[in-house]
């Protein structure tokens, strides 16, 4: 009887271990791509008036913190360097929103005023096949200036590349 | 009388000739105009201050003792824009918020205008640069202009532009 009762509590040990995603197989959710270089194409819009200072900030800062973020080749857009590097991922931005607040009005008011900026990220490939798609919205809503928001953005964006890309260099 | 119009007339051609000499370099150099570097240069960091100039075919950007230069040529676009910013900012202004009965706030209120430059250009490799410098108000127009007349150019109607002409 014993025996019986160890065998059923070893049947549902195993039971569950199995059945739980990312405990035994290598190849989870926490698998990472690849890439052995990251390109950043210029910044987007669809129809939307963003102001150029934004688009350059969303560039620039995006850029900046892949670098951060460990990626050591980060190429620019239209950069003739990136064509021979096998495993080049493109990432394509672009603005689907963008509400620009205003600084006084979120430091007196601390709930009005907020800027936003909702972009639509999408790396792809060499050939420009879809690898990955994901929403990403910057936000400034209480300090600092509306040019913030970008820098957000850019924080955010990054650590999407850092948990599904990774680099021989990448931290 | 030849020894006295000789007279008069030497300083007045050295005058001439001094007057003519720093006329000619005026066309060429642009008045340097003191700029934050918000973010986009290499090797300069970001709300880096320092003065800006447009000679010679190339923007300078000096701060300390560094200097970047980018050629006018390499220019694509260059777009003014404007915005405001808090009279008392930085950590004073941050700290401030603490300041019992709203007195942070209130100090919110006291913005200074300031004007945008936005500076697209490509590199070498054909890399895209975007850099953005805020100045005092009334000033990026005409370093616009300078970049422009020494070879950069400019798109013809940007949304900044259609913003502060209604």
């Amino acid at each position: 009887m014993k025996r019986l009762l160890n065998l059923g509590m070893l049947l549902c040990l195993a039971a569950v271990f199995s059945s739980t995603p990312g405990w035994c197989d290598e190849k989870g959710p926490s698998a990472k791509i690849k890439a052995g270089a990251i390109q950043v194409a210029a910044i987007q819009a669809e129809d939307i008036p963003v102001p150029q200072e934004f688009r350059v900030a969303l560039y620039e800062r995006l850029i900046q913190q892949l670098e951060k973020r460990g990626f050591q080749q980060v190429y620019r857009d239209g950069d003739h360097g990136a064509a021979s590097v096998p495993g080049l991922i493109v990432l394509h931005s672009t603005v689907r929103g963008f509400k620009k607040g205003s600084e006084m009005a979120r430091n007196v008011t601390t709930v009005a005023g907020a800027t936003s900026i909702s972009v639509h990220c999408q790396f792809t490939d060499a050939d420009g096949k879809d690898v990955l798609e994901r929403d990403v919205i910057g936000k400034v809503r209480f300090f600092g200036g509306n040019l913030r928001a970008t820098y957000d953005f850019a924080k955010k964006a990054s650590h999407i590349a850092y948990e599904n890309f990774s680099t021989t260099t990448s931290k | 009388m030849t020894f006295r119009s000789a007279n008069i007339f030497g300083p007045l051609a050295v005058l001439v000739m001094a007057m003519a000499a720093s006329a000619a370099p005026a066309q060429e150099t642009s008045k340097a105009v003191k700029t934050v570097q918000l973010t986009g240069l290499a090797g300069v960091k970001e709300n880096a201050r320092g003065m800006l100039s447009v000679e010679n075919g190339n923007m300078h950007f000096v701060h300390g003792k560094a200097t970047s230069n980018v050629s006018a040529s390499l220019i694509e676009n260059v777009v003014t824009g404007n915005d405001s910013q808090k009279a008392v900012g930085k950590t004073i202004g941050t700290l401030s918020m603490a300041a019992p009965y709203g007195g942070g706030r209130f100090l919110s209120l006291f913005r200074s205008k300031i004007d945008t430059l936005t500076v697209e250009y490509r590199d070498a490799n054909g890399g895209f640069h975007g850099v953005i410098f805020t100045m005092p108000v009334g000033t990026a127009e005409g370093v616009k202009k300078e970049l422009i007349a020494q070879g950069a150019h400019a798109s013809s109607s940007t949304l900044a532009e259609k913003e502060q002409k209604p």
